[in-house]
């Protein structure tokens, strides 16, 4: 009995296995070979060695970027699951017209970059702008976006907008896990609240928190199409995220091999620091 | 039951939060109304209501996309992306989920797997193009299979955080009746997972209908268009129909929407709790 | 049983594999026609591309034309490449790709094509400069090129009297006099990088030398000394915009423009239809961005927009020609120009949209430079730099800058050039 268990298990791993490290794991093999070389994504080739890898370090655009995206990512991090964990639970309360509303937060998430991008650049450079004029705080009069010190804000919140829908339907099947017995029992003991919330309801979804913690600080640590659309790396390289320079410079530019290793130690980075997560939340999850 | 007091206070929340969503939504629609002459930088501008009701724009953005043909593309490419990736990645997320606390083997498989979420598609890029080119796979079916590997890592962390709640309990009284661990799945622990299925199918159905990047570069030269594809005639660096293209994108939304209003009921129909109890 | 699934399920998932890759190839359509296929990185121009497919086909019963116009093109080019797959003809821009695709050996050498000699000089010469290092053979047929300069509102101009500048003082003056008036002289659309590159070529090639670039590559000179002038002209051009020119993309300017807010744009001609589709009633013309002092010294900024290149591989470079001897049919330019206000490469009179007026004269005696742009590494992100360099007003910060990122981010090609240059004098 214990056999085909673990006969059945091996049988399901080994395939899909297989297919996994024939499309994600060899062409990053690849992918690393590269990074060795002066390719430019076309026609010949010479290895460099470790050249790539030394200018990276040496690099000040690449120390930037790293400096912008991870203020960025844990900054919307932040702020996506705190505004996430609300709606979900006010999402899965007993509200009338449920579907409308959960269907109505999703909307952001289904939007074109390029609807998101033209709608948002023109809300920072003339809604609010005029707006503030209006209430009379001329000190907020111009564009977040065209001030090197503001526009990462300005992504903050598109970002936010945008991925707040992902992150809160994973928070509303967590706390559809959640029996409804375990409510039964809190009321009975007199917990309301924070207290029921703190106590109850969090430590069973932590698994979904884990989830959405990682899957928001790797999502926004890759962060591309919102900078496409809201500011393409500006104000003066203000906004270049690892991403975009990966992009811009290995794909559409002639530096594939110097962004090719740019990508593998970002992926190592980023590997780290969601282990650490992972771990962290794993942690939490056995403490409780 | 406990009879819950007012929800005003939820109800007041959702409704203000619901504005963030109004406004960018009335633009888009009335910017997709308009013609370009009607384009201005003035705020009165952009947030009256254009001259004249038409959806000539529509026509114009579903004959430029040709629209019924990439609709047909890109629903089938989700719609096999997304049943593919329920099964594998849920088989997957079992098989890791059940075994990686106390097996060596298939916590790596985990970590395996899961870290294959931070390549970042760039690296990827050049070496699948060739990859799929040789195994003749430079098609809908090459982009499919390389989308059931892409989104592996998040369903299969999705999936097994899951199965974490679902207790062992349940397989081991269909064990007891003799049925084998492949059987016991289908017919028990599959079903039970059914609000995370929807999960995934919404997530993966999103992704997949909104990327770009893929189909671009492995569909490239096959004359082929998803919608994504054939809405990038709308922009080039020189000048941008912003019109047509709003229309067309409110078209594209329409499908995805109406995919995720069904997913969304499944997910609320959480089935552990009453097979739990 | 469970045994029997897992196969079954295998076997159904290899057999869907083996159905959909067996699918993929079935695109041949060839009934003894050569196929040619042409990939143009110009998704503005693709009604035009369908036009002259469908007609070349209706008039050909021994070569089969496609064209492909797709957006991204560079990306679908390059992984077009990668893959080994090559369309048999290019249409790019002539600009640092096109040097990269000719050092990497991708190209043809079409100098028996006979279409060239009708080709104006200078249009061939800019080609023949954009390679690496002097390589024999021609590899580029232009085919249309652009100008940049400064787009005025004529009636504005004419209901005020104002005069065309010919030089940097007139164009101070000019501006100093509009201002006065209460008009905003400029527009600019900062927010995107790319336009900051425009007023820039326009200004660079009347105060550098054209080759500023390769000079530097072979060690000559450096930018700081061959670009203060432009940077210092530059940034006085900022007075003359709008407060906060970081604050609005390309397209903001344009329906600015458009919609009479300023007198003039500094851009390039290919700016026309997008402010038309806003207002097409104005009356735009344009004129050569006077930044010299000295009338004499100013020229046209001008280069090749659009251009053939038949790849290497392609199996049958005489029905290629032919399809090039089709798009060089003197109705079929026409249209393009018509459509795109474009400058054909080509020899031979034709009617230039009335937005080139200003710049006819220097169109006719070839008075043209080719952008500094052209010549940049796309990843060293100059225009970026520039809007930096716009930002924070610089200059010496920026020029320094310039000179030491050019050389970390051309250290291949430097190499190449002086491997060139010491092997030639040996």
């Amino acid at each position: 009995m214990k056999n085909e268990r673990k006969r059945t298990f091996l049988l399901i791993t080994i395939p899909i296995l297989a297919l996994f490290v024939c499309f994600n794991t060899i062409p990053l093999i690849r992918g690393v070979i590269y990074s060795f070389t002066n390719f430019k994504g076309f026609g010949s080739y010479d290895w460099v060695g470790l050249r790539n890898y030394m200018d990276l370090f040496t690099d000040v655009r690449v120390g930037k970027s790293y400096l912008f995206t991870f203020k960025l990512a844990i900054v919307t991090t932040i702020v996506v699951n705190v505004i996430s964990l609300i709606l979900a639970m006010a999402l899965n309360s007993k509200i009338r017209a449920k579907s409308f509303f959960r269907g109505a937060y999703f909307l952001p998430n289904v939007l074109g970059a390029l609807v998101v991008g033209y709608i948002f650049n023109y809300l920072f450079t003339y809604i609010i702008p005029a707006f503030m004029d209006m209430i009379g705080l001329e000190a907020f009069s111009s564009s977040i976006l065209s001030n090197q010190n503001t526009a990462w804000i300005a992504i903050v919140v598109v970002c936010a907008w945008q991925s707040i829908a992902m992150n809160t339907i994973i928070y509303i099947s967590g706390l559809q896990t959640v029996p409804e017995d375990v409510y039964e029992a809190g009321g009975l003991d007199g917990a309301t609240g924070w207290k029921k919330f703190r106590y109850l309801t969090f430590p069973l979804i932590i698994p979904f928190f884990g989830i959405n913690m990682v899957l928001s600080v790797k999502n926004f640590l890759m962060v591309f199409d919102q900078i496409m659309a809201l500011t393409k790396g500006g104000p003066a390289q203000s906004t270049e995220s690892i991403s975009y320079l990966i992009y811009n410079n290995g794909m559409s530019g002639g530096q594939f091999g110097f962004q090719s290793a740019n990508a593998v130690v970002f992926f190592i980075v980023i590997v780290l620091v969601s282990v650490t997560q992972m771990k962290i939340s794993s942690g939490k999850e056995e403490q409780l | 039951m406990i009879k819950k007091k007012s929800n005003w206070p939820v109800m007041a929340f959702l409704i203000c939060g619901l504005m963030t969503i109004a406004f960018p939504l009335y633009m888009t629609i009335v910017i997709a109304l308009k013609q370009p002459t009607e384009m201005t930088n003035s705020i009165q501008g952009i947030l009256s209501l254009p001259k004249s009701w038409s959806l000539a724009n529509f026509r114009e953005a579903m004959r430029v996309t040709d629209f019924w043909h990439s609709l047909g593309n890109s629903l089938l490419i989700t719609v096999v992306t997304v049943v593919l990736s329920i099964v594998v990645h849920s088989l997957l997320g079992y098989a890791v989920g059940r075994n990686k606390a106390k097996s060596k083997f298939y916590s790596f498989v985990y970590l395996f797997v899961v870290s294959g979420m931070f390549v970042p598609f760039a690296i990827l890029m050049m070496p699948l193009a060739k990859q799929t080119a040789e195994l003749g796979l430079g098609n809908w079916f090459g982009v499919v299979l390389l989308y059931v590997v892409f989104y592996m890592p998040m369903n299969v962390l999705l999936y097994s955080g899951y199965l974490v709640n679902i207790p062992i309990a349940l397989e081991e009284a269909a064990r007891v009746d003799g049925a084998s661990t492949w059987t016991t799945y289908w017919k028990i622990i599959f079903p039970v997972m059914k609000p995370m299925h929807a999960t995934v199918a919404i997530l993966t159905a999103l992704a997949v209908w909104n990327d770009v990047m893929t189909p671009l570069v492995i569909m490239a030269g096959s004359n082929q268009n998803t919608l994504p594809l054939a809405q990038l005639n709308f922009q080039s660096q020189f000048g941008t129909n912003y019109n047509l293209a709003f229309a067309s994108y409110l078209l594209a939304l329409i499908p995805i929407l109406l995919f995720y209003i069904v997913c969304q009921k499944q997910i609320l129909n959480g089935v552990v709790n009453g097979a739990v109890k | 049983m469970k045994g029997k699934r897992i196969r079954s399920l295998g076997l159904m998932l290899s057999c869907i594999v083996a159905a959909f890759s067996i699918g993929g190839c079935g695109d041949s359509k060839n009934d003894g026609k050569v196929e040619v296929e042409i990939v143009q990185y110009k998704p503005e121009a693709a009604n035009y591309f369908t036009m002259v497919e469908e007609a070349f086909n209706a008039s050909h019963d021994n070569i089969h034309l496609t064209i492909h116009s797709p957006n991204d093109a560079m990306a679908i080019l390059k992984t077009r490449f990668i893959r080994e797959d090559y369309p048999d003809i290019i249409g790019i821009g002539g600009d640092i790709n096109y040097s990269y695709f000719v050092d990497a050996e991708i190209l043809a050498d079409i100098s028996g094509y006979t279409g060239l000699s009708n080709i104006k000089q200078a249009y061939l010469d800019i080609g023949e400069s954009l390679e690496l290092v002097p390589t024999d053979g021609t590899y580029a047929a232009p085919y249309m090129a652009n100008a940049a300069g400064v787009l005025y509102n004529r009636e504005m101009f004419a209901e005020h009297g104002w005069e065309i500048p010919k030089t940097w003082d007139e164009l101070m003056e000019l501006c100093e006099e509009i201002q006065s008036e209460g008009i905003l002289p400029f527009y600019f659309g900062f927010k995107d990088t790319w336009t900051c590159l425009a007023p820039w070529n326009s200004m660079a090639v009347d105060l550098s030398p054209a080759d500023t670039a390769k000079q530097v590559n072979r060690g000559e000179t450096t930018f700081t000394k061959e670009y203060r002038e432009v940077s210092e002209k530059y940034i006085k051009l900022l007075d003359y915009g709008p407060d906060d020119p970081f604050a609005f993309a390309y397209n903001d300017a344009c329906t600015a423009f458009a919609r009479g807010e300023s007198a003039m744009y500094p851009i390039g001609s290919y700016a026309a239809p997008q402010i038309l589709s806003v207002n097409p009633d104005l009356d735009i013309d344009s004129f050569v961005m006077p930044a010299n002092d000295s009338a004499d010294g100013n020229t046209l900024n001008s280069g090749i927009d659009l251009q053939f290149c038949v790849t290497a591989e392609c199996e049958n470079p005489e029905a290629a020609y032919e399809v090039l001897d089709f798009l060089y049919k003197d109705e079929n330019i026409q249209q393009y120009i018509d459509a795109q206000n474009a400058i054909p490469c080509k020899e031979g009179d034709f009617t230039l949209s009335p937005i080139l007026d200003g710049m006819h004269e220097y169109i006719e005696s070839g008075n043209m430079t080719d952008y500094q742009d052209h010549y940049y590494p796309s990843e060293m992100a100059v225009d970026a730099q520039l809007q930096t360099f716009l930002i924070e007003k610089d200059v010496d910060a920026f020029l320094s800058k310039f000179d030491k990122d050019w050389q970390r981010y051309n250290r291949d090609i430097i190499r190449l050039v002086q491997e060139y240059e010491t092997s030639g004098a040996q």
